[in-house]
């Protein structure tokens, strides 16, 4: 996990700078959030997020300014697309263009390569937003544990 | 009628042209199922003496099934368990590919203890609780071993799916 993510700005280890509220993020950068998941939850159940972890702290906590995710396809249009409801995500209207285009250009889908790999690496870009949503709700557990600790 | 005497005089023609035939079709005709039906279940002594001879068993070893109506009437009841597989592979039987002497008396039931199909002869290895004892312990020890790593179980190091309309706001890391 660690390789695919180092391209991340948010995952590179940063060189020491000053503290202040938005780098507390790249503090505590720790051997097992790079593999053993499993184990280091074993070890630390309060601060290691389950498997589909839903993220507790407030999301701008730390952001100056972050950007909405916006929903481009309409509930109509996947309505009436029949869409199942675990494609109904932040991708659907790529792949309903997709859909779209195998319908228009049947048997010669080939042509669809384009909508294809645009739908797929948006899938692929919303894991990884997955992946680092998840790593955001443990080091910010982190980070509360030990300003409790500090405070204690 | 007529019919009747052309089938004589056919038979008659073949008689003389193959004095062999009809002597060739009465032996064919020995060994119908009836002649492999057992007698009637001996009911004294000199009768059992006669039925014992006739399996080639010795009058003390001579044992008819129960008359239950099942049918096996004078046959000997050889035991269970004779499996074929239980017997010495290295004495020089008459027949050896099924270990059978000649006028060795067969089990009733010989088609099912073939050497390919079931024998009971020996005892098994350990005792039924012991048998028991073992399954129930790998059994409960794999599901204590199941439940007990119920929380410590691999999984993909990432948040929950987002969906619109969750009821909670999504964000990508970009600032706007």
């Amino acid at each position: 996990m660690y390789p695919l993510l180092v391209k991340f700005d948010v995952f590179r280890k940063q060189p020491a700078r000053k503290k202040s509220a938005s780098n507390y993020i790249y503090r505590n950068v720790q051997n097992d959030d790079i593999m053993g998941n499993a184990y280091a939850r074993a070890i630390k159940p309060d601060v290691m997020p389950g498997p589909d972890c839903v993220p507790t702290f407030d999301p701008m906590l730390g952001f100056e300014s972050r950007k909405e995710r916006v929903m481009i396809a309409t509930v109509e249009e996947m309505e009436s697309a029949k869409l199942p409801l675990e494609d109904r995500d932040y991708c659907a209207h790529k792949l309903l263009k997709y859909r779209a285009c195998r319908a228009d250009t049947f048997p010669f889908v080939y042509k669809c390569h384009h909508e294809k790999h645009d739908y797929l690496t948006c899938e692929y870009e919303d894991y990884v937003l997955r992946m680092k949503e998840f790593e955001r709700e443990r080091r910010l557990r982190e980070r509360q544990k030990q300003i409790e600790k500090q405070g204690a | 009628m007529s019919a009747i005497f052309n089938g004589l005089k056919a038979a008659q023609r073949l008689q003389a042209a193959n004095p062999m035939l009809f002597q060739h079709v009465a032996r064919g005709m020995a060994g119908w199922n009836k002649d492999y039906k057992p007698a009637q279940i001996p009911k004294n002594e000199k009768e059992c003496t006669a039925a014992a001879k006739k399996y080639y068993l010795l009058p003390e070893e001579y044992r008819p099934y129960a008359d239950n109506g099942l049918g096996y009437g004078d046959y000997p009841d050889l035991g269970k368990g004779l499996g074929i597989e239980s017997k010495d592979p290295y004495y020089p039987y008459d027949f050896p590919e099924h270990k059978r002497n000649l006028h060795e008396t067969l089990h009733a039931d010989i088609d099912l203890y073939g050497e390919d199909r079931y024998s009971q002869a020996e005892k098994p290895r350990f005792t039924n609780s012991q048998y028991w004892l073992s399954f129930v312990g790998v059994m409960s020890g794999c599901l204590a071993l199941y439940y007990w790593l119920e929380n410590y179980r691999m999984y993909r190091p990432v948040a929950v799916k987002q969906y619109p309309g969750d009821g909670r706001k999504h964000y990508t890391f970009e600032s706007e």
